[in-house]
């Protein structure tokens, strides 16, 4: 299925809250499984886990361990999901890639620590591409490199700098179905596209907090329309943008009380009390989202870091055909046509 | 670069900040003392700490303590830390009461932004600030039902001191601070911690006419702290609690009514110059860090659990980036009878000779014994290769003062040298001139080093 030639943007609603405190406590990441379920990458001072959640706030229990044995991790940073649902995990620490089953068997380990091609040196971002290459932000050498999915050097590209293909100290990448990719250069406040073979194509955004532009922006990811979603986390918003680098819309947060958390405070009066006592306007925002994902059905997820919780948003984009968009105009226009 | 240079050096980075690597303390040196010190007092100069990194890394305030120990071992400008670290003794703010981190830490950053700047606008800040607010009960300060915790407090242990006010006064500061609390915030659960932010509820201040230390009128909070700045009391009470803090060790505060300082001339210096700069804290710190009563003050205070931990992790040169288990740093002070953020009463920690017991001394010393254990931290392998450059065999007597000067420099008793040389003298001549020769002498280094950390006189900075 090639990608729309146009998109009606008819809305993109939030549509609720998954999980709070105590069971996804500083969510940093979420992969998206088969059949509705979720992996929810938790990490903060001296604990690290995965929690296994549905899209109905299901949750099925903890994954993977906080350490630096085997199959566990210190410092997590990105979880995805493969085609057949194991689980991969970035640890920037430990200097490598961890992988599970989904039910949460450890079943590999692989990275290097160091900077020749092929070593790891503060891997952040992974993503698959089409053929389930894994890409690996290695963000302390600035750079990309493009593994198999069990650990054997492709190819890489970048160094530090500020310069078309260059980094400082890159953090989220995404990889289109036509197998470009797409990576948020952390400290100069941007994304860049690349080809597959690592050629620049073009970037997008500069520091600030006026729509496009961000302020220090972390995780990434394209949809099947090729839209890009970009966590602008110093901003505490999500922005959304065409597949050409053009700002459509951000996500600010509107979260409501999930399920699990209505359940919770309905067995708690103390703070009942207290939130009708307080303004509750800043309970709806995102705070410092590290990451975002959509899935193929047009639901974006984004891992709440510091209010606990994945706020989900349902895409309702409407492909277009040539008759029903009329091709690109050069200048904006008054005409009511 | 003059031995003493060096040992002078040393002395105001481990008073103005949290101590330093060998690399760091021989860079301050060739800048000359005067001017460490007119940078250390101007942290506007510089940016203090990469905080795009600490977001990046460690980011969620249940760390904070530890992150707070980073701050220490990083910032670039340790006596803004050093700083926030003297009003948390002096503002004394307990969690265990509060139970939201989040106002706490708040509380730490705003000491952090404001604690070199004018008493005024200190004094201003942590009356606005909700962790203090709940700590002491002004929440509960309203118009016809005074609570005259905060105003007790803040003339008693914040700013004047005991008999330099009556009764009266406290009665009148409390119905001036009336109305002065904070919006409620979102509770922690479901959704984490929400900032409370300071609140002036009209209806509950007492606009009633006021007398406050020979002030009439319908005073204010504001202006409360406008008439406690401009006492000369105010200026000899901080004074002193710098000169505690900074220089020397004072009895603990509730005696200081009934006992004089021991250094009143020092105490007339600062406090003169309290008063010359309009309260201006970072203005009395040059005065201090260039007086020759601070110079001459070497080991004459016991160094607190924070300065202990963070003086060794210097040493080592564990913590020089980002880092996961900096929590465990916190956990080391507390065990040594530091918890950050939880100050046992809202006279602080009691310092001096109360850093120690049998129990506390045992966790100081167990913690810097293993800290300088692992040969591959960075320290440890800066003092080999100092050992290395210095080219010849050495005696006992000259690897026992090398080992001294390169651990501090530290000033130990004859007692304990003769200790320490002893020890060496089972060895011969050590010789760490090649890598061979180096490695076979590296337990030896790291034993000496276990010794000179568990010593009398390294507990006093």
């Amino acid at each position: 299925m090639g990608r729309p030639y146009g998109l009606l943007r008819a809305g993109f609603p939030y549509l609720k809250c998954l999980s709070m405190r105590r069971t996804t406590n500083f969510p940093v990441d979420i992969a998206i499984g088969k059949e509705g379920r979720l992996y929810i990458l938790c990490r903060s001072d001296n604990t690290a886990m995965i929690r296994k959640y549905t899209v109905e706030d299901e949750d099925l229990g903890t994954m993977g361990r906080y350490g630096q044995g085997e199959g566990q991790f210190t410092w997590p940073v990105t979880i995805i999901a493969d085609s057949e649902e194991n689980i991969y995990v970035s640890d920037e620490y430990l200097h490598r890639i961890v992988a599970f089953s989904s039910e949460g068997e450890h079943i590999g380990t692989w990275g290097e620590h160091g900077t020749d091609p092929g070593q790891l040196n503060g891997p952040a971002g992974i993503a698959f591409d089409p053929e389930e290459n894994l890409y690996v932000v290695d963000s302390l050498s600035h750079r990309v490199q493009k593994f198999t999915k069990d650990g054997k050097f492709r190819h890489g590209w970048g160094s530090y700098g500020d310069g078309d293909g260059e980094f400082n100290m890159p953090w989220g990448v995404a990889v289109d179905e036509l197998g470009d990719v797409y990576v948020v250069d952390w400290r100069n406040d941007r994304v860049q596209k690349f080809s597959a073979e690592g050629e620049f194509l073009f970037a997008f955004g500069k520091s600030g907090s006026g729509n496009g532009e961000f302020n220090r922006p972390a995780g990434i990811d394209v949809d099947l329309h090729g839209d890009i979603y970009v966590a602008d986390r110093g901003n505490d918003r999500i922005q959304l943008f065409n597949t050409e680098g053009r700002y459509v819309q951000k996500f600010l947060g509107d979260a409501t009380l999930s399920k699990v958390s209505q359940a919770y405070m309905m067995t708690n009066a103390s703070p009942n009390r207290m939130r009708d006592m307080a303004d509750l306007e800043p309970q709806k925002y995102l705070r410092q989202p590290k990451s975002v994902a959509v899935s193929d059905d047009g639901l974006m997820f984004v891992p709440d870091f510091g209010a606990y919780r994945v706020q989900v948003y349902q895409n309702m984009a409407v492909p277009l055909t040539e008759q029903e968009f009329s091709p690109p105009r050069r200048s904006v226009t008054l005409h009511q046509e | 670069m003059s031995q003493n240079d060096v040992a002078l050096m040393a002395h105001l980075m481990r008073r103005a900040g949290f101590g330093t690597t060998r690399t760091e303390l021989e860079a301050y040196v060739e800048k000359g003392y005067e001017n460490v010190v007119d940078d250390l007092v101007h942290p506007e100069r510089g940016t203090p700490i990469d905080e795009d990194i600490l977001e990046r890394y460690f980011g969620s305030e249940g760390g904070y303590v530890g992150i707070w120990i980073y701050r220490m071992l990083n910032s670039r400008c340790p006596l803004q830390e050093k700083m926030a670290l003297f009003w948390h003794h002096v503002f004394a703010t307990g969690l265990g009461k509060n139970q939201h981190i989040l106002a706490s830490t708040n509380q730490i950053d705003m000491l952090r932004r404001v604690g070199m700047g004018k008493m005024q606008d200190i004094l201003l800040e942590l009356s606005r600030d909700p962790a203090m607010i709940f700590w002491l009960d002004n929440n509960e300060n309203r118009k016809g039902e005074p609570n005259e915790n905060y105003g007790r407090e803040l003339l008693e242990l914040f700013s004047l001191g005991v008999g330099n006010y009556t009764e009266d006064d406290i009665k009148n500061c409390a119905l001036a601070f009336t109305g002065w609390t904070f919006g409620q915030p979102i509770p922690l659960y479901p959704h984490g911690y929400y900032a409370p932010p300071f609140l002036f509820v009209e209806e509950e201040h007492d606009n009633s006419e006021k007398t406050f230390l020979g002030h009439t009128g319908n005073l204010n909070g504001d202006d409360i702290i406008d008439i406690i700045v401009e006492q000369p009391a105010c200026a000899g009470f901080i004074s002193r609690h710098l000169y505690n803090f900074f220089v020397a060790d004072e009895p603990q505060v509730p005696s200081w009514n009934v006992t004089p300082p021991q250094d009143p001339d020092a105490i007339e210096t600062l406090a003169d110059a309290f008063m010359a700069s309009d309260g201006h804290i970072s203005h009395v710190l040059s005065v201090l860090f260039n007086a020759d009563f601070f110079k001459e003050a070497r080991f004459k205070k016991v160094k607190s659990p924070t300065e202990l931990v963070t003086g060794i992790l210097k040493l080592v040169g564990t913590g020089q980036g980002p880092q996961p288990g900096m929590a465990q740093y916190g956990s080391a002070t507390q065990l040594m009878g530091q918890k950050l953020l939880d100050p046992p009463t809202v006279e602080g920690w009691h310092t001096g000779k109360e850093w120690i017991d049998g129990g506390l001394l045992t966790a100081r010393v167990n913690f810097a014994v293993r800290e300088v254990s692992d040969a591959s931290k960075p320290g440890i392998q800066d003092i080999i290769a100092r050992l290395k450059d210095n080219g010849n065999p050495l005696s006992p007597e000259a690897f026992v003062e090398s080992c001294l000067e390169f651990a501090g420099p530290l000033v130990v008793g004859d007692t304990t040298r003769q200790y320490l040389t002893e020890f060496a003298e089972a060895n011969g001549e050590i010789d760490f001139r090649d890598d061979t020769a180096a490695a076979e002498n590296q337990g030896l280094l790291i034993s000496m080093l276990q010794l000179i950390v568990a010593s009398r006189e390294y507990q006093l900075g």
